[in-house]
């Protein structure tokens, strides 16, 4: 063999370890972040979103221009979600004394201080309308207004769709945001939720027959800033846990404002005159973090069998004896 | 015959200082949050399924008589966030657990993440 031919051998076989090694050293850290203390997480399945505290102060490469595609992870609290439904309308565990004079973590009581007749310390701006069918709601989820599960009609009780915008105001977890040429594509994996917001320009359907997601066209008002209107939504779902109620006429405005490259604000506003008298908003800047590519997001349905056998354990046995 | 189920105050006096209650699905109006009882028994059967996690638990009651308790956690998203698995409890375990009780009296109890687990003699820590 010639020491040309050995050479050329020895490049052959030098290349691609060389080409595999660089690749190595350069691939992007996409590792999903492990939560602090929890040694359950041993690989990439079934990841769990880091504690909010995990984002303060942390730098940020700036946004990138007209990109909201990403996982992100709805960090309202430590644990990553937030669970009070509309949260500038707080309607859920007391932080201050409940009317029977002691803070109360049992649904009695609210924020600040004592309920008026709605049984919600902020109350929204409710219509005469509004305001009975709010009472006529029956929420099972923690909150002032909350009633034992049995005794509860909340559509999501029985695994009917969450519907838009219930999906944003109760129980935002890790959102998995796609881009394409003429859609946004919106997937959150509680009770199974996806919608397609479409960027192509068209206008909403003249009548819309209802639809638990709505109808949604979006745009960007600015490099940063994508905005989506819906339209066309079904009232038998609720706005929130809370039981907050909205009619065939709702409208809701979504404003994704990207912040940075690791970090995004989503504002809601509701917007429905036969149940309320002024837009008001279910969110505002609500924090969304940006997770790793690789992160994979756990699976969270509502099983009708499942809940069954939970109703039939659990959620029928505790139900207060009636008097 | 010694009882099972006995209340330790100085755990309430803990509990209400420290713990908040995180993402309940349907909510705890139920459940006496102002004390924390311990279910000590056997596990019989452990479901991890939506809406939440439970374990079914066989134990005494103050008289001796069998008491078939269910206690009842978060979803399994939210436990996994706290370090338990489906893999956490199975049957034939010996368990003491801390809960709060239903107000109705019924053997069902919820768990939360300050509640005290020991399975097997050890203490659970994810």
């Amino acid at each position: 063999m010639s020491k040309r031919v050995a050479f050329s051998m020895a490049a052959l076989i030098a290349a691609p370890i060389a080409v595999l090694t660089l690749s190595l050293i350069l691939r992007p850290q996409t590792t999903a972040p492990k939560a602090p203390g929890n040694e359950v997480q041993r690989e990439k399945w079934n990841n769990v979103p880091p504690p909010k505290s995990a984002y303060a102060g942390k730098k940020s490469a700036p946004p990138p221009r007209r990109d909201i595609s990403g996982i992100w992870d709805a960090a309202a609290e430590d644990g990553g979600r937030q669970v009070s439904g509309a949260l500038e309308h707080p309607a859920f565990f007391s932080r201050g004394k409940g009317p029977n004079g002691r803070a109360d973590q049992n649904g009695e009581g609210s924020e600040g201080g004592y309920t008026d007749e709605t049984g919600i310390v902020h109350p929204l701006p409710y219509t005469p309308l509004g305001l009975a069918a709010l009472k006529a709601n029956k929420p099972s989820g923690p909150g002032v207004r909350q009633v034992p599960s049995a005794l509860a009609n909340d559509p999501a009780d029985h695994c009917d769709p969450l519907g838009f915008p219930y999906m944003e105001l109760y129980e935002l977890r890790t959102l998995n945001l796609v881009q394409t040429a003429k859609q946004v594509i919106l997937l959150s994996p509680y009770y199974g939720n996806y919608r397609v917001i479409w960027t192509d320009g068209r206008p909403f359907p003249k009548d819309p027959e209802p639809r638990w997601n709505g109808y949604s066209v979006g745009k960007w008002v600015d490099d940063y800033t994508f905005v989506v209107e819906t339209v066309g939504l079904n009232p038998k779902s609720w706005l929130d846990h809370a039981g907050r109620p909205h009619s065939e006429d709702l409208r809701v405005e979504e404003r994704f404002h990207r912040v940075d490259h690791d970090n995004m604000e989503l504002t809601v506003t509701i917007n429905d005159p036969k149940m309320y008298t002024q837009p008001w908003l279910g969110l505002n800047k609500f924090p969304l973090h940006l997770q790793p590519p690789d992160f994979d997001i756990p699976e969270l349905l509502c099983s009708p069998s499942e809940m069954a056998a939970y109703n039939r354990d659990i959620g029928d046995v505790v139900v207060p004896e009636q008097k | 015959m010694r009882n099972r189920l006995r209340t330790n105050p100085l755990v309430v006096v803990g509990l209400l200082a420290v713990s908040l209650p995180l993402a309940a699905h349907h909510g705890t109006a139920v459940y006496d949050t102002s004390k924390t009882i311990t279910v000590k028994g056997t596990v019989t059967e452990y479901v991890w399924a939506n809406p939440h996690v439970y374990v079914k638990v066989d134990a005494k009651d103050d008289t001796g008589n069998p008491a078939h308790w269910v206690l009842e956690a978060q979803n399994p998203v939210s436990q996994t966030e706290v370090g338990w698995s489906k893999n956490t409890f199975k049957p034939g375990d010996e368990v003491e657990i801390e809960v709060k009780a239903a107000k109705n009296g019924k053997p069902v109890g919820i768990i939360n993440n300050a509640s005290r687990i020991i399975i097997n003699g050890k203490q659970f820590k994810p």
